[in-house]
């Protein structure tokens, strides 16, 4: 994938790196403020290299929408998934089939694969073992299809959607 | 009659140890408040240094001739482990790297790990946390470098130098409170100028409070993070 330019990705760190600030200190405070905008200029100069390699790119609002969109969708599966696994415990049969599947993923940059891999392990019932190349392992409580593609399908096709226009 | 005779002398001297410290406690007001140095400090805080947060008042500005002992502390520990580690040519050895959700998480989280390490010592008159806890925050994000690339280093010569400076930093803020105040670690910014007399509780206050603690953060990250490396290298046989 190509690299942004330095200014674009230090300037994308910073501004990120600020927000995080507003967050840590509550409070729109002149005083908070000024000092949080050094400290994000000072930190982004260490650490830009490492943190982003799309700069500013990630800004753009599609991707932004698409993030934001993620929260609540996420947060839904999350509630379904836990609601499925409690009807699997409480189940008098407790009708589970566990079994370790093979999943292929379509994302490409790391950041897109970390958040996969940490959505599949917050949702209740599926837990990534190993990430290699584009293959997951994941853990599943109920195995409906075993077949790679079949796997994909009903695990992490549902996040991708999402997280290819985020992450790429 | 020997253990009679010794008997008896440990019964005497027993009685004369509890005579003592009867005498002793005898003279301790039961059921008062003994805490006079600690209501000092409450009651005259806010006036004296400017700081909200009374313990780190008493840490870095009526004690601070201790907490710069304790720096010098840290700053012998980690030459001792320096010096235990010591070998001729010394170079990490891991040979798997991180998993990708480790390197990946790594990279996301270090500006973050550095920005809240320094949220902490910067809020360190206001806030609980302060230099020390700032400061290993800092390391940790260096620490993850460590563990997520087999081949990172920390800039050695870099930090060797932004510790030293940090160190002196330190007593030059004491020297020159010795010079204006008269004594060393005299609060000169908020006894002196009076600076931010009008901003109690809110982030400029606190006289030396701030810079101090902005010092010991950065001497303790550096420092911590030379720890870690050290700890990390093994020894290579040419």
């Amino acid at each position: 994938m190509e690299e942004a330019s330095k200014v674009s990705r230090y300037l994308y760190t910073a501004i990120v790196l600020f927000l995080i600030w507003l967050f840590l200190t509550a409070s729109l405070d002149p005083q908070e403020l000024a000092i949080g905008a050094v400290m994000s200029i000072v930190v982004a100069a260490f650490s830009y290299e490492l943190f982003t390699t799309r700069g500013l790119g990630n800004l753009h609002p599609r991707r932004v929408a698409y993030a934001i969109a993620y929260i609540p969708y996420f947060l839904w599966a999350m509630i379904m998934a836990n609601l499925d696994v409690a009807y699997r415990v409480l189940h008098p049969k407790r009708p589970i089939n566990p079994g370790i599947v093979e999943c292929k993923t379509v994302l490409e940059t790391g950041a897109g694969k970390l958040a996969l891999a940490n959505s599949i392990t917050l949702t209740p019932g599926t837990i990534t073992l190993d990430i290699d190349g584009d293959k997951y392992f994941i853990h599943w409580i109920d195995v409906k299809d075993s077949s790679v593609e079949g796997a994909s399908q009903n695990i992490t096709r549902p996040f991708e959607k999402f997280l290819k226009v985020i992450f790429g | 009659m020997v253990s009679l005779l010794k008997r008896s002398l440990a019964i005497i001297s027993i009685l004369v140890i509890g005579y003592w410290l009867a005498q002793g406690l005898a003279g301790v007001p039961f059921g008062e408040d003994k805490m006079l140095v600690g209501h000092y400090y409450l009651q005259h805080v806010k006036e004296q240094t400017g700081a909200v947060n009374a313990v780190t008042a008493v840490v870095v500005n009526y004690r601070g001739l201790d907490t710069l002992g304790e720096v010098t502390v840290l700053f012998i520990a980690s030459t001792g482990v320096a010096a235990l580690l010591w070998r001729k040519k010394r170079e990490r050895t891991a040979k798997v790297g991180g998993s990708p959700v480790l390197t990946v998480g790594t990279k996301f989280l270090v500006p973050f790990v550095m920005l809240f390490g320094a949220y902490i010592f910067i809020h360190g008159h206001l806030t609980p946390g302060g230099g020390f806890p700032g400061g290993a925050t800092i390391a940790t994000a260096f620490l993850l470098l460590y563990m997520a690339f087999t081949i990172y280093e920390i800039p050695h010569k870099a930090f060797e130098k932004v510790e030293g400076l940090a160190g002196m930093g330190y007593v030059l803020v004491g020297l020159i409170g010795l010079a204006i105040g008269g004594y060393f670690l005299f609060d000169w910014i908020w006894q002196d100028w009076q600076w931010g007399v009008d901003n109690i509780g809110r982030l400029f206050s606190g006289g030396f409070i701030p810079i101090i603690y902005t010092i010991i953060g950065i001497k303790v990250g550096t420092e911590l993070s030379g720890i870690v490396d050290n700890m990390l290298k093994e020894e290579v046989r040419e």
